[in-house]
């Protein structure tokens, strides 16, 4: 419904600007400084990068300036600077990391296939579902 | 119409009369023009309207250069232009309040101050709509719509501003006038927040002359939570006799704060809550919430006092808006501002008062240049907006699930207290801003001179689109299979409607708490009466003093739905009411655990099933027992093959009942007194036929209970001898040991 930003906007305010993490509803991840917001969690996001995770590993991509229209918005959130870089997550090449999202999506389809196989089998169905947020 | 007429009647080789009258035509359209779109459409006035205000466009610009940010003379006329409109309209209606909110925003009244600023000064103005309503609200005179408006002097921003270009957000206004019934075309839209800075210097003229329209029957336990940072101006107004005392208290150390009316004070007409963002975003709550918070606030109900200890007086740190809050959110918010605070101690090491926090600022733009790129205007703006959506008048309806959360949170954290005995946190409970609930007959806009009403449809005036009736079917035409279908959906929508009761009747509790002593016993009555009609909904009402059939209560017992509510209902009703229920679903027991193969919900009645069997005398668990297992009355008759106590012991539900009722029974034996000679004959009977079922059934057969009572072995030992007695125990598996 509505989310409290007062964190994040009050951090506009401080010598250093904290950076945000977005989660989209396409399941990207967006981390970047939040330089605006409105009511409907429009987001202007500076410096943006986005960060894929598979498995451990994650890969940085820059993107630059981000608008974000607030429907999209899954949830919003500071990133405390001091503990960023206090993470078991290994951070590698965009190349790498996106090989590996290819081949984690590709094992994924397959195995939905074997699923939407075996139900085929069984009579039945499972309606693929286009609408819903789904990654 | 004209030209329908000419087509028709008209064979084909009259066409060039056709085209001649159509000629004619062409003559009067400028004649329709006129009257459909009035002088507007043939007037230039317009351009010239628009001519005139490109050319303000670029003073405004300019005019920011200067100093002391002086007044052009023809904002003041665009103002006044606003204004006469305004004017107009207003007197254009009828009625003088115009409940719609929706078109509220068409009539917009000026206060009598001065307004300076740049174009968009008014645009910030007009996103802070005031809701006004009906009843008792504290103040006589009832303006229309009164818009907060304060006076924001713009200060030529530094440098960091300069690059961006604040004429593309402004459109030029259009001087004719709205559409009736419509909001006005905005310059901006409404959505855009406001861009100028914000200046300290004007607080006096910030200060809004309005009063502030507000429920006079505030309740006593909902003070408003904003009470402690209202200004002066608005503490003249608010009923001295409704706040609690300790609100004004801090209200005046409150109200020296320099910084208290920083920013724009919007504030809202809503109902028992003032959102006066009162100071800078910039921390709230400075100190720590102190750590006896109850002791000043024992006389108050902790659930609205436990706010107000989290509001110290401090003057450049709080943030009403929080209040909303749950207390770990705040906590949270806390500790960020302390970190910041800290943070700009050791850049400047002032003790972060204004002047510190200038020369700060500029250290800030050049580490990060884009920084501040949202005023503070606009973060208080949004953060309004974020918190008006808070505003529930009921946040038990709206937003259930949270509070239900927090409310498990709290108790877990309380019992964890209670074990661990640690330092005690803050026990503060969530308080969100209670807007009373009042109704608005919405009357739609009435026009004079016009003939009728106008249908002026809007968001809280929808047209009505389809003309749905509803029709009844007849009996006659029904088959078979559609009888079937209703009289499921007969059961479906018997059991929503004791559903919705059962929801009433378990909130009744909350309820009681948070009435008025008055209102108890009138609550009493009307959750006693809704007990009465979910049993009756149950059971299926009869005419007359015979037994109802199980046949109504079997049907809700087929639905899954239908059981979990059962569960549900069991606790509150009467111990007769609950033995019946008991009853009927023994005696159809085997037909219910058919029904329940797939479902498997039976297991949740055992429970409840349970207690009320703790509250049964003997004789019920008797009839119990009898009912249950389908035993005839008397042992002479020969038992044919017991299908019915078969069924029910292949259940898990089944078994588990029985062993319920049977270890009941031997509970009530062993006390029983011995007056209770008969009851015991016919239990001592039951008993007999039931160990002799048990020992012809095949074990394989049996199903496994939920539990077996302690007590069973000692029951059977009575009435079997000891050869029995061991068969039973291995198939029963009675003893602790083999499972």
């Amino acid at each position: 419904q509505c989310f409290i930003f007062s964190i994040t906007v009050n951090a506009n305010l401080t010598s250093l600007p904290e950076k945000h993490l977005v989660l989209l509803r396409d399941g990207r991840t967006l981390i970047g400084y939040l330089r605006s917001i409105d009511q409907f969690a429009n987001l202007v996001l500076h410096q943006t990068v986005e960060r894929i995770h598979v498995g451990k590993k994650y890969g940085d991509i820059p993107r630059g300036i981000f608008v974000v229209r607030g429907e999209n918005v899954v949830l919003l959130g500071e990133i405390d600077l001091e503990k960023e870089s206090d993470t078991p997550l290994q951070q590698v090449s965009i190349e790498e990391i996106l090989e590996e999202q290819r081949v984690e999506q590709q094992a994924k389809q397959e195995s939905e296939k074997l699923k939407v196989q075996a139900l085929k089998e069984r009579g039945l169905s499972i309606p693929r579902a286009d609408t819903l947020d789904e990654y | 119409m004209f030209r329908n007429q000419s087509l028709e009647d008209c064979p084909l080789d009259e066409d060039e009369d056709a085209f001649q009258t159509l000629g004619e035509e062409d003559e009067d359209i400028n004649q329709f023009n006129d009257d459909t779109f009035g002088a507007g459409a043939i007037d230039d006035d317009w351009q010239e309207a628009h001519e005139r205000l490109a050319e303000l466009e670029d003073k405004p610009a300019t005019a920011r250069e200067l100093e002391d940010g002086a007044v052009s003379d023809e904002m003041e006329l665009l103002g006044h232009h606003e204004e006469n409109l305004a004017e107009r309209l207003s007197k254009l209606v009828i009625e003088n309040e115009l409940e719609d909110p929706a078109i509220m925003q068409a009539v917009q009244t000026q206060p009598p101050m001065q307004q300076s600023g740049g174009l968009n000064s008014s645009i910030w103005d007009g996103s802070a709509v005031l809701r006004r309503f009906r009843g008792p609200l504290l103040t006589q005179e009832m303006p229309s719509v009164s818009v907060l408006e304060y006076a924001m002097l713009q200060k030529p921003p530094q440098g960091q501003e300069d690059e961006r270009d604040l004429s593309e957000r402004a459109l030029p206004r259009r001087s004719s006038s709205p559409i009736i019934g419509s909001p006005p075309v905005r310059a901006v839209p409404i959505g855009t927040p406001p861009k100028q800075a914000t200046m300290p210097n004007f607080i006096q003229q910030i200060l809004c002359p309005k009063p502030v329209h507000i429920r006079a029957p505030m309740q006593q336990r909902y003070p408003s939570p904003y009470g402690e940072r209202m200004s002066p101006n608005q503490l003249c107004n608010v009923s001295a006799g409704r706040m609690s005392p300790s609100q004004f208290a801090r209200v005046s150390g409150l109200v020296g704060s320099p910084l208290t009316s920083m920013n724009p004070k919007l504030l809202q007409g809503r109902v028992g809550q003032m959102m006066a963002p009162a100071s800078g975003f910039r921390a709230f709550f400075g100190a720590p919430p102190p750590p006896a918070p109850p002791s000043s606030q024992q006389q108050h109900p902790p659930c609205p006092g436990s706010h107000l200890q989290n509001l110290r007086p401090h003057p450049q740190m709080f943030r009403p808006d929080t209040t909303h809050l749950h207390p770990q959110h705040r906590r949270l918010l806390h500790q960020r501002q302390q970190q910041n605070r800290n943070q700009h101690r050791s850049l400047n090491g002032s003790a972060g008062d204004r002047a510190g926090h200038r020369s700060s600022h500029q250290e800030q733009l050049r580490k990060d240049p884009y920084a501040n790129l949202m005023l503070q205007r606009e973060k208080d703006w949004v953060s309004k907006i974020q918190m008006m959506q808070l505003q529930s008048t009921d946040p038990y309806l709206d937003d259930f699930y949270y509070q239900n959360y927090f409310q498990k949170l709290e108790k877990v954290s309380a019992a964890e207290e209670m074990h661990g005995d640690g330092p005690k946190k803050e026990r503060t409970k969530l308080i969100t801003p209670q807007v009373a609930k009042l109704e608005h007959a919405y009357k739609p806009v009435q026009f004079e001179g016009s003939l009728g009403k106008l249908t002026v449809s809007s968001v809280n005036n929808p047209r009505k689109m389809i003309d749905a009736v509803v029709t009844s079917r007849s009996e006659d035409d029904e088959t078979k299979e559609k009888q079937v279908r209703d009289k499921r959906r007969q059961t479906l929508v018997t059991i929503e409607k004791t559903y919705s009761l059962l929801l009433d009747v378990e909130d009744y509790e909350r309820r009681y708490l948070l009435s008025l002593e008055g209102e108890r016993p009138a609550l009493m009555e009307e959750r006693k009466q809704k007990i009465c009609d979910m049993y009756d909904n149950l059971r299926g009402k009869t005419p007359g003093q015979e037994r109802p059939s199980d046949d109504h209560f079997v049907q809700i017992m087929c639905i899954r739905k239908g059981k979990r509510m059962v569960a549900r209902i069991l606790p509150f009703l009467s111990t007769e009411q609950a033995a019946d229920i008991l009853m009927a679903t023994a005696r159809n027991l085997p037909f219910l655990i058919k029904k329940d193969a797939q479902d498997e919900v039976l297991l949740c009645l055992l429970r409840p099933f349970s207690l009320v069997l703790y509250h049964l005398p003997l004789g019920t668990v008797t009839s119990l027992l009898q009912q249950l297992a389908n035993l005839p009355q008397s042992a002479t008759v020969p038992a044919p093959a017991n299908l019915h106590l078969t069924a029910v012991l292949q259940n898990k539900f089944g078994l588990s009942l029985l062993y319920l009722v049977l270890s009941r029974g031997e509970e009530l034996q062993n006390s029983s007194a011995a007056m209770e000679l008969m009851q015991d004959n016919q239990w001592t009977e039951l008993m007999s036929m039931a160990t002799r079922e048990l020992l012809r059934i095949p074990e394989a057969a049996l199903a496994k209970p939920v539990s077996t009572p302690s007590n069973l072995l000692s029951l059977f030992s009575r009435y079997v001898d000891q050869q029995k007695l061991n068969v039973l125990e291995t198939k029963l598996q009675l003893v602790q040991g083999i499972r």
